[in-house]
C-alpha cells in the first residue's frame, strides 16, 4: 500500500509558515476511498455496537440500527487502523458491546449497509474521529498521488 | 448514566490520561544520542552485537531527492536548524489535533489540523520527526534518484496513475498490499502502512526481524551456511557479522513482477539481489544501508542509507490481521461492478 | 584348606560381591534414567536456560481431528441415502461419501486414521456446544479457517503439518510458523495486557524447571482446533508446556480452558520432533494468493480463472 511514501501533505496551519524547507510529511494515501465509498452519499445513523473486528488496516464496527419502522438493520462501519489506535491508548474497552453510537460517514458505493466512518459520537456527547483523509474524501487534505517528494 | 456508559466514559478518561502521559514519554525518547554518557555496543550472551528492540524510521528524508535540492547531497547547518524548528511546530499541531479529536473535545471542523487526524493516527507521530542532513535516502546514484529502466519507469508511472483509481475488475487489480500479501522486503525496515515498526530478536545463530504489517517476517541464519535454492517472496537470506555490522545477502526471489505493486521499487524478480548492512550507532540509533541490484527493474544498482530509531523499552508489536477480514477487497470489487454498470456500452 | 587359599577365596568372593553390587547399582541408575524422561538434561543456552532453539514438527493426524478417528473417505463428507433393496443386505444403511468438492482428489482427499492427542479422548463440550461442533464438522468446507489461509491460532499452529521454529532470545521467544507466515512472540519479560482479541493470542512465558510454560490469552473466537470442527470462544485460555525429552524431542502439552464452551479444562499431549536435516530452514507458505480465486473470483467484474464476466 502506498501509505508510507514520503510526500507533500497539505493542510491548513495558519500560523506556521510553509517555507521551502518544510520537509514533506509521510503521505497517508488511503487506498481507493472513491472506489469503495461514495462521497455524495453521506449518512448519519444511531445504533448499538454488536461487535468490533480488530482488522488491519481498518477496524470494522458492526452496529445494530433500529429503523423508524421498527426493523433492525445491521451496518458495518470502516474505522481507523487498530495498531495505531492501540498506541494511543485505545483498546477493546473503548468501544464495548452494547454501547450506543451515532455514526457519520459516507455510504458504500454499491448501496449496501456499509460505510466509511468519519465521526463517532457516544451517548454522553463525546466524539471520536475515525475518518479517512488524503483520499479524495470530502474536506480532506489532498492526496498528491504519484509525488515522490 | 447506565453502567455501560460509565464504562465507556471511564475508558475515554483513561484514554485521555494515557494519551497525555504517553505523548510526554514519547517526546523524551527521541533518537538524538545522549551525549553525556558515551554509548558502547552491548552483546548478546553468546557474543553477537546486540541490535534488539523495536525499531522504526522516524525521519523526514524523502526516498528520492526532490527537485529543489538537485545537485545537493546535504542540507546546510541553518537549513537543518530551520527544518527541525518546523518539525517541532508541526508535531505540536499534529499532537493537538490528534489528541483533541481523539478524546472528543472537538470535531473535525474544530481541529487545528483539520482533516489530518487520520494521518497522524496512522503514522503515530506524537513526537517530532527527526531531521538529518541527507536530502534523500538514495545516496547512490549521486543524483539521489532511483535508476529505473525505461520499462520500469513506465510501470511506475502506470502504477501511480492506477493507485486508488483502478479499474478494479478482479482481485488481481488491487496492489499486493491491498490484497494483504506484502509490500515486499526492500522497504521493510523503513516503511509500513501503520508506521513500519520492526522488532529485532536475536537467538543463537539467528537474527529475526518481525515487521508489524502483513505478517512479514525474516529469520536470518548467521551460521555461515550457503544460500538455499527455493525461491520466495522474501528470497533466501544469509547473515554474517563484520565487526559490529550485521551484513545480510539475499537472493533467490520469486518473480512477482506481473502483480500490481504500490511501489515498483519493492517488487521481487528472479534477478533481484539485496545486500544490507545494519550498524548500531547509538543506544537508540542504527544506520541501515541497503544496496539493491536488479537488472529487471533498475539500470544499475542503487544504495540508500536510512537512519532508524530504537523505540522505548516496552514498545509492543501488535498482530496485523489483514487477510482475515479483507472487506476492502470485497468493497473494491463491489465498487468496480457499480462503475462497470455505469459505463456506457 | 590352607590359610592362603582361604584368604584368596574370601578375596574373590568379596570382589565378586562388590562387582555384583556395583553392577546392580549401575543397572538401577540406568533404568531409572531411561524410564523417567524428566531426568533428561537438556543442553543450555548461553544465558543458562534449557535450549529449545530449533525447527520442530508434530508427526500425527491431530490437524485432521484431535480425537481418535478411523480413516474416512473424504476431507468433507456427505451422507448417501440408505441402501435398501440390495440382495444380501440385512438392513438399510447409509454410506458416507466424499463431498463433490473434494471427490477429484481421490485418496489424497481422504482422512487417515489416527489416535487421539486428547487425554481421555473426550472433549467436555457443554450441551449446546456439542451441536455446534457437529454443525462445524458438517460445514467444514465453508467454515474451516485453515482453508482460507487464516492464522491458525494456538494450539493448532503447533501440530499443523508444517515445521515451525523456536527462536529463543533472552526476553522474547519467537515462534515462527510456516503456515501463512503466522508468528507468536512469547514474552518472558513483563508486558501489559493485549489491547484487543487476536488470532494467535497474547503469550507470556516462564521457566518451570526445564519446561517452558506459556500462558496464552486474548484470543478471538475465530480459530479452530482441527479440521473436525472443534472450536472455542473468545474466553479461551491455553497453558502450554514445552519439555525437552531428548536432544531431538520436545514433549508438548496444552491445557485448554474455556468456560463458555467446555464444562472443565482438558488437555492435549504429543511429541515434537526436531527437523535434523543439515541447513534446514523454515520456508514460506504465503497461501493468501492460493485462496483468492476461491474467495473473490466470483465477486469482480471479471473472473480471472476463466476470463469471463461474472453475472
Amino acid at each position: 500500500m502506498r501509505r508510507h511514501f514520503p510526500g507533500v501533505m497539505r493542510y491548513s496551519i495558519p500560523f506556521v509558515v510553509m517555507s521551502a524547507l518544510a520537509m514533506p510529511a509521510a503521505v497517508l494515501a488511503h487506498h481507493a476511498f472513491a472506489a469503495e465509498f461514495d462521497s455524495s452519499k453521506p449518512f448519519k445513523i444511531r445504533g448499538t455496537i454488536v461487535k468490533m473486528e480488530w482488522i488491519n488496516p481498518h477496524t470494522w464496527l458492526h452496529l445494530d440500527v433500529k429503523r423508524p419502522d421498527g426493523k433492525t438493520e445491521r451496518w458495518m462501519i470502516e474505522g481507523g487502523p487498530p495498531n495505531a489506535l492501540y498506541r494511543r491508548g485505545f483498546n477493546k474497552d473503548s468501544l464495548p458491546q452494547g454501547a450506543e453510537l451515532v455514526v457519520e460517514g459516507f455510504r458504500a458505493k454499491d448501496g449496501s449497509l456499509k460505510g466509511n466512518g468519519r465521526e463517532l459520537t457516544f451517548a454522553d456527547g463525546r466524539r471520536l474521529f475515525v475518518g479517512s483523509s488524503g483520499t479524495g474524501a470530502p474536506n480532506d487534505g489532498k492526496d498528491p498521488q504519484g509525488s515522490k517528494e | 448514566m447506565t453502567a455501560r456508559h460509565t464504562v465507556s466514559t471511564l475508558a475515554l478518561a483513561v484514554f485521555i490520561a494515557v494519551a497525555i502521559a504517553t505523548s510526554g514519554a514519547q517526546q523524551t525518547s527521541t533518537a538524538q544520542p545522549d551525549s553525556t554518557s558515551p554509548w558502547k555496543q552491548t552483546t548478546t550472551p553468546w557474543g553477537d552485537p546486540n541490535l534488539q528492540g523495536v525499531w522504526r524510521y522516524e525521519a523526514a528524508i524523502p526516498l528520492e531527492r526532490p527537485a529543489r535540492f538537485e545537485g545537493r547531497e546535504s542540507l546546510s547547518d541553518e537549513e537543518v536548524k530551520e527544518s527541525q524548528r518546523l518539525e517541532d511546530e508541526q508535531a505540536k499541531q499534529r499532537l493537538a489535533g490528534a489528541e483533541g479529536a481523539a478524546v472528543g473535545r472537538r470535531s473535525v471542523a474544530e481541529s487545528p489540523i483539520r482533516g489530518n487526524e487520520y494521518n497522524s493516527f496512522w503514522q503515530d507521530h506524537g513526537r517530532p520527526r527527526q531531521v538529518f542532513r541527507q536530502t534523500s535516502l538514495v545516496v547512490d546514484p549521486k543524483d539521489g534518484r532511483l535508476p529505473y529502466t525505461p520499462d520500469a519507469r513506465k510501470a511506475e508511472a502506470r502504477s501511480s496513475a492506477r493507485y486508488g483509481a483502478g479499474p478494479y475488475e478482479s482481485y488481481l487489480d488491487p496492489d499486493t498490499g491491498e490484497r494483504c500479501l506484502t509490500d515486499g522486503v526492500t522497504a521493510l525496515m523503513w516503511q509500513g502502512p501503520n508506521g513500519g515498526h520492526n522488532r529485532i530478536v536475536q537467538s543463537q545463530g539467528y537474527v529475526t526481524i518481525l515487521h508489524e504489517e502483513y505478517l512479514d517476517r525474516r529469520v536470518i541464519p548467521t551460521d555461515g551456511r550457503s544460500h538455499g535454492t527455493i525461491r520466495q517472496w522474501f528470497g533466501d537470506a544469509v547473515g554474517k557479522w563484520e565487526g559490529s555490522t550485521f551484513v545480510v545477502d539475499t537472493i533467490n526471489f520469486i518473480d512477482r513482477t506481473n502483480y500490481e505493486w504500490a511501489s515498483i521499487f519493492t517488487r521481487p524478480s528472479e534477478t533481484l539481489h539485496i545486500v544490507e548492512r545494519f550498524t548500531r550507532t547509538g543506544a537508540d540509533a542504527m544506520e541501515y544501508r541497503i544496496t539493491v541490484e536488479d537488472p529487471t527493474t533498475f539500470e544499475k544498482p542503487w544504495t540508500a542509507v536510512i537512519p532508524i530509531t530504537r523505540l522505548a523499552d516496552g514498545t509492543q508489536i501488535y498482530e496485523y490481521a489483514c487477510h482475515e477480514g479483507n472487506y476492502a477487497m470485497t468493497n473494491l470489487l463491489a465498487g468496480g461492478r457499480v462503475d462497470a454498470a455505469k459505463r456506457p456500452r | 584348606m590352607t590359610r592362603q587359599l582361604r584368604s584368596s577365596v574370601v578375596g574373590v568372593v568379596v570382589a565378586a560381591v562388590v562387582v555384583a553390587l556395583g553392577a546392580m547399582w549401575l543397572f538401577q541408575t540406568t533404568t531409572t534414567s531411561q524410564s523417567a524422561s524428566q531426568a533428561y538434561q537438556p543442553a543450555r543456552t548461553a544465558d543458562g536456560k534449557p535450549d529449545l532453539n530449533g525447527i520442530w514438527q508434530a508427526l500425527n493426524t491431530a490437524n485432521f481431528d484431535i480425537q481418535g478417528h478411523a480413516a474416512r473417505p473424504g476431507l468433507a463428507l456427505m451422507p448417501a441415502a440408505p441402501r435398501s433393496g440390495v440382495a444380501g443386505l440385512v438392513r438399510a444403511t447409509h454410506v458416507e461419501l466424499p463431498h463433490p468438492s473434494v471427490r477429484p482428489l481421490g485418496a489424497v482427499g481422504g482422512v487417515p486414521a489416527g489416535e487421539s492427542v486428547v487425554e481421555g479422548d473426550e472433549i467436555p463440550y457443554q450441551p449446546w456446544a456439542v451441536a455446534k461442533k457437529k454443525e462445524n464438522f458438517d460445514h467444514w468446507l465453508e467454515r474451516d479457517p485453515e482453508i482460507k489461509c487464516y492464522m491458525p491460532g494456538v494450539p493448532r499452529a503447533t501440530y499443523m503439518p508444517y515445521p515451525f521454529q523456536i527462536l529463543q532470545g533472552t526476553d522474547k521467544i519467537v515462534m515462527a510458523y510456516e503456515f501463512a507466515g503466522a508468528s507468536r512472540t512469547v514474552h518472558l519479560d513483563t508486558v501489559p495486557d493485549s489491547p484487543a482479541p487476536t488470532w494467535m493470542g497474547w503469550s507470556r512465558g516462564r521457566w518451570e524447571g526445564d519446561s517452558l510454560v506459556v500462558e496464552v490469552t486474548d484470543f478471538n473466537e475465530d480459530t479452530w482446533f482441527d479440521r473436525a470442527g472443534n472450536f472455542h470462544s473468545d474466553a479461551l485460555h491455553v497453558t502450554e508446556r514445552y519439555t525437552p525429552t531428548s536432544a531431538d524431542h520436545l514433549m508438548y502439552e496444552a491445557t485448554i480452558e474455556d468456560p463458555k464452551v467446555f464444562s472443565r479444562p482438558w488437555k492435549i499431549r504429543m511429541p515434537l520432533y526436531r527437523r535434523i536435516e543439515q541447513g534446514k530452514k523454515l520456508l514460506e507458505y504465503k497461501c493468501v494468493e492460493f485462496v483468492e480465486e476461491m474467495m473473490y473470483g466470483h465477486l469482480g467484474v471479471v473472473d480471472p480463472a476463466t476470463g469471463q464476466k461474472n453475472k
